[in-house]
């Protein structure tokens, strides 16, 4: 699935350079651009968390992430997107997904960050363990949803 | 075994706690003809029986797309159980 050329949509193993995702996706016929940025919390459910460890399906969730950006262009009268997604172990405010849409106006950039965030946490192949004082626990999910049976869909091929 | 002319060999990719389950994150594995997703899933499961408790929250995958349980495989697929997901 082809998505704009000018999209940035990566998995990385290093910090997020959030400042040059900003200023690459924001342009001159620009009037807004929306940032998710979703970062370490220091709890999960009455926990304290020490650190987390990201994994994923690397081909899979990266062609996953391409195909929300595609999906943007189609709903969204946006301009440019960066998705990326931190693997490996993050720290406590460690950034760990960044989003970023821009558009000339400001609705199409809210609607359009929103759906590619919460897509993202439902259907891309990536996973998180989440590190306590007293153990480790892969954190609870979503499952994508699947066909149900391959009589309506082409097999594999 | 199947023989050599007849099974399908395919690659199989656990990921999550399925991984931590499995030992290991992907192998090779011959399988008769016709042998769908599910029958791959159920030859796990007699060496891993811990697996079972899991198969109704995990969705597969072949060839990187997300796929039913009766997908049939064929020689070169690549097949991945891949529990909920929690990115973000």
């Amino acid at each position: 699935m082809a998505t704009s050329s000018t999209d940035i949509t990566s998995l990385v193993h290093e910090p997020i350079d959030r400042d040059t995702l900003g200023a690459y996706v924001r342009g001159n016929g620009d009037g807004a651009i929306v940032i998710f940025d979703g970062f370490v919390r220091d709890h999960s459910k009455n926990r304290r968390t020490l650190y987390l460890e990201y994994e994923a399906y690397e081909p899979m969730a990266l062609a996953k992430i391409q195909e929300i950006a595609a999906h943007l262009h189609n709903q969204f009268s946006i301009h440019r997107i960066a998705v990326v997604h931190r693997l490996g172990r993050l720290e406590i405010g460690e950034t760990s997904v960044y989003i970023v849409v821009s558009a000339a106006h400001r609705a199409a950039a809210f609607d359009a960050c929103r759906y590619a965030i919460d897509t993202l946490k439902r259907t891309v192949p990536i996973w998180k363990k989440e590190y306590f004082e007293d153990g480790s626990s892969w954190a609870d999910g979503e499952l994508p949803p699947v066909p149900s049976a391959t009589s309506a869909v082409k097999p594999a091929s | 075994m199947p023989s050599a002319s007849q099974s399908v060999r395919v690659k199989v990719l656990f990921f999550g706690r399925l991984k931590d389950i499995a030992g290991q994150a992907h192998e090779a594995v011959d399988l008769a003809p016709a042998a769908d997703i599910e029958s791959l899933f159920a030859r796990y499961v007699s060496s891993y029986p811990e697996l079972q408790q899991y198969r109704s929250s995990l969705v597969a995958s072949c060839n990187q797309e997300f796929a039913p349980w009766d997908t049939v495989l064929r020689t070169g697929d690549e097949v991945a159980f891949l529990p909920p997901v929690s990115g973000g």
